[in-house]
């Protein structure tokens, strides 16, 4: 076999949510069987934008703010692939937000993993978007979940804390499950405490309310679960679980790719396209 | 040039205009289609404003002879909807020319014309309105005193506009033929009889032509060299390369995706790029300024990505809708860190065809951004070239591994340093081909490393791709005369005008030589040797700052040798401009 990559160690500290991100994640790619050279990790900046360094997968670095879009670009050219973006809440919500409005908007099938911690961690203790108010009160946070619930064409929308282990293995399996199966666009935000600038592991474990746990919770209603939602919400609480998954045509359906035909793989030549190429200047003629 | 007398015309300028949205652009597309079957070359441009409809909007045509790259110095014939045509267009106006004014609005004011134009004043949009019940026919109305003032016969006018309206309902059709014969009737009561008009044309061989912009011509050799994926934002003069790839790409298994931005559009260029696809962008300047990360990411991440920049005015907004070659500094400096690059500029469709299919190519062996500069001139006019050569598209697969390739070997780095400074590549999917790409320094395996050493020899290794790519990198168009003093030396749009003054110049007794580069960057050594091999080489550029000489003097190309000819008002250079700047130049020594 010919030697490839030797996997870091995480450059996490010890502690750090994202080594539960990363345990969540191998298990599952494990438990699916999906083969590391039909893997495609592109992570973002930041600490969490280091994990497909560990992975021994097919893995990118991104510019900061721009997973998704070379996601998506990445996915166009090659659906066979299982693509996974990652990053933090910085690269995802602050220099990166428009992206994920028009990822929703579109539904590619990739799976999106944001480790949110509240706070920028490898610059050291900025307030992100998210970050709440004992971090920084100067500006209200955002909840990512609660936006891809007001965008019709979500299709998988999840919430996991890297407290709850199990819950957030199945998470991970369901989404890439969604994304393997082509649905759509798998959304799967962790909450992952940065030990060091914003120890927020025990704030959390009082706060989240599994929804998975709640016979009541139809995952499948979309104005049901956003109801629900924004009413946990309003009393303070971090709604975890499988939140929303519905259906609804993905990007490449919409775009008429041929998964078994990826454009990624096809012979460049013009040679075999050659009349229907000449065709397309017909009209030039004069 | 002109025979009027001798009732031969061989370079017949036309300048339809009025308000946008008054049709303008549909006369310039009749005329061409009846001068295009004659057998004429055509080269056509329009004018107008960055708005739907409204403002003051031309569409300009150039038949000719022998083939033009430029609209001549002046104006034939002028179709003049609104009197603001007639004062934007009056001083271009040839001394013997005719306007074919709308009067409905009033009488035309001759004061802005030369004294010998002759004026047809026809109220188009009252009689259109009147006995057609619609103003937009007024348009071949106009067509059809259009072409008795040419001399053209009323038979193959109105076959013409069959041609052109077969796909439409019959009562439109018929409703245009109508209004054509109306224009006939007025034209005869001015005494332009069929066939014989106030000029005739000249006969003319026909060849097999494209008539085709920039713009689509480009479109095509990304498509022809096995470009299947595009991303990009909408921003004039750069829109109609997504617009013609989005009708065409997905018949071919590719796609265009329409993105949020310019930094969601390179970014998707780059993830397509990684996974293997041929991929490009397009974008004028103020979407380039923002793709400069990701154009830095592909130089650094070894990324293959072709950026298409079709210049217009700037700074900032600018000028939208204006041709400029101001982001030479952008295109060749821009985006943080040392990164390797290749800059093209196409001059004419056939270079845009081919050049676009070279950078696609370019991209694939070199693994770094390839940029093919245009600007709006060669972006948006349209000309008639040859066909279109298949033949001399070659795809290169660059150092791509297969499956079985990699099988083969013992081990894989991703950035294997290697004599080429290219390393062998294999993309996601690929069985035991797993790597890391990344933007930060890495080493060989691609882990991010800041250690000296490697970080000199992996700066050097991205550097060598490009010193060692020379012989892969177009070649520019040189002619005239090798023993001229003088050289004239240009790029994209001062193609033709250059071409044209050329001619002239050598006429009245100056011989010159002329250099079009088509690789801007790296600078060839053919460039600065052709600077060096004249005794004064005016360079030709539509900016400011004179940006292209100063990239030659950091080239090597002697200052002194060097002497600007500066433009920054919008507008193309006519060939007797540009022949007067030479001459001033010369008179001045």
């Amino acid at each position: 076999m010919t030697k490839t990559f030797t996997p870091r160690q995480p450059i996490w500290c010890a502690g750090c949510g994202h080594f539960g991100v990363q345990a969540a994640l191998v298990d599952a790619l494990r438990a699916l069987e999906i083969p590391p050279h039909e893997t495609l990790i592109i992570a973002g900046i930041g600490c969490s934008g280091t994990i497909q360094n560990n992975i021994g997968a097919y893995g990118y670095h991104a510019i900061h703010g721009r997973v998704l879009p070379t996601a998506i670009g990445a996915v166009v050219a090659n659906p066979g692939l299982t693509v996974i973006a990652s990053g933090g809440d910085g690269d995802g919500y602050a220099i990166g937000l428009g992206h994920l409005i028009h990822t929703f908007r579109r539904n590619p099938s990739l799976l999106y993993v944001v480790m949110n911690n509240g706070i920028y961690g490898l610059t050291k203790g900025q307030p992100s978007p998210t970050s709440e108010p004992e971090v920084d009160s100067s500006e209200q946070p955002l909840d990512a979940v609660h936006l891809g619930l007001t965008i019709p064409s979500s299709t998988f929308i999840a919430r996991g804390f890297v407290g709850k282990p199990v819950q957030l293995g199945r998470l991970m399996r369901e989404a890439l499950v969604h994304v393997r199966e082509r649905r759509g666009f798998a959304f799967l935000e962790v909450m992952s405490p940065c030990v060091t600038y914003n120890d927020s592991y025990s704030r959390w474990d009082s706060l989240v309310i599994d929804l998975d746990e709640d016979t009541t919770h139809d995952a499948s209603d979309w104005i049901g679960s956003a109801a629900r939602y924004a009413r946990l919400i309003a009393d303070g609480r971090i709604p975890t679980g499988l939140i929303y998954r519905g259906t609804a045509r993905t990007y490449e359906a919409a775009l008429g790719l041929d998964p078994r035909k990826p454009m990624a793989l096809q012979d460049p030549a013009p040679g075999p396209r050659r009349r229907e190429l000449e065709a397309l200047l017909e009209p030039y003629y004069r | 040039m002109k025979h009027p007398t001798e009732g031969a015309l061989d370079d017949v300028n036309v300048m339809v205009a009025g308000q946008g949205g008054d049709g303008s652009l549909t006369i310039i597309t009749l005329l061409g289609n009846l001068l295009g079957a004659r057998g004429f070359h055509l080269y056509t441009s329009r004018n107008v404003a960055s708005r739907i409809k409204g403002a003051h909007a031309a569409g300009m045509l150039r038949g000719s002879v022998v083939p033009r790259g430029c609209i001549g110095d002046h104006l034939d014939i002028l179709i003049a909807f609104d009197s603001e045509a007639i004062e934007v267009a009056g001083e271009r106006l040839a001394p013997n020319a005719v306007v074919i004014f709308d009067s409905s609005l009033g009488e035309a004011d001759r004061s802005r014309m030369p004294p010998g134009v002759r004026v047809i004043g026809i109220p188009f949009g009252r009689l259109a309105v009147r006995d057609l019940r619609r103003d937009l026919f007024k348009n071949s109305l106009s067509f059809g005193v259009l072409t008795r003032v040419l001399g053209i016969g009323d038979d193959e006018a109105v076959g013409c506009l069959e041609q052109r309206f077969r796909s439409a309902p019959a009562a439109m059709r018929e409703a245009n033929i109508l209004a054509a014969r109306m224009g006939f009737d007025y034209a005869e009561s001015q005494g332009l009889r069929p066939g014989h008009g106030h000029w005739q044309l000249a006969p003319v061989t026909h060849d097999r032509r494209l008539l085709i912009s920039g713009n689509e011509a480009l479109a095509f050799g990304f498509l022809a060299a096995g470009g299947r994926f595009f991303a990009g934002y909408p921003i004039t003069p750069a829109t109609d390369v997504m617009e013609w790839l989005s009708e065409r790409l997905p018949a071919f298994g590719g796609a265009v995706i329409q993105a949020e931005d310019e930094l969601a559009a390179i970014n998707m260029a780059l993830g397509a790029a990684l996974a293997g696809a041929r991929a490009m962008t397009a974008t004028s300047g103020p979407g380039l300024a923002l793709m400069m990360e990701g154009i830095s990411q592909s130089g650094s991440a070894e990324i293959p990505l072709v950026i298409v920049d079709c210049q217009r005015a700037g700074p900032s907004t600018g000028m939208p809708t204006k041709p400029e070659q101001s982001d030479i500094g952008m295109i060749v400096y821009g985006g943080n860190g040392d990164l390797p690059r290749v800059v093209l500029a196409p001059g004419d469709p056939v270079d845009c065809f081919e050049l676009s299919a070279t950078a696609v190519n370019l991209a694939q062996r070199l693994q770094c951004p390839v940029f093919l500069m245009l600007d709006q001139s060669v972006a948006q006019d349209s000309a008639t070239v040859p066909p279109f050569d298949l033949d001399r598209i070659k795809t290169d697969p660059g150092k791509r591994l297969s499956a079985d390739e990699l099988a083969g070997m013992a081990e894989y780095r991703r950035y294997l340093i290697t004599d080429d400074g290219i390393s062998p590549w294999a993309v996601p999917g690929t069985p035991g081909g797993m790597n890391l790409v990344t933007g930060n320094e890495r080493d060989e395996w691609g882990h991010v490393t800041t250690k000296p050493d490697i970080r000199t020899r992996m700066t050097e290794k991205r550097m060598r791709k490009i010193a060692l790519a020379t012989d892969l990198l177009p070649s520019g168009r040189r002619w005239g005369d090798p023993h001229a003093r003088i050289g004239l030396l240009g790029v994209g749009m001062q193609l033709g005008v250059m071409r044209e003054a050329a001619e002239r110049l050598s006429r009245a007794g100056h011989a010159v030589e002329c250099l079009q580069p088509r690789t801007i960057w790296p600078v060839p050594a053919e460039t600065v040797d052709f600077i060096r091999s004249h005794e004064r080489t005016y360079v030709i550029e539509h900016n400011a700052g004179a940006q292209l000489a100063h990239l030659l003097r950091g080239a090597g190309a002697p200052p002194e040798k060097m002497r600007s000819i500066l433009r920054y008002d919008g507008r193309p250079f006519r060939p007797v401009e540009l022949v007067n700047a030479v001459l001033d130049g010369e008179s001045a020594q």
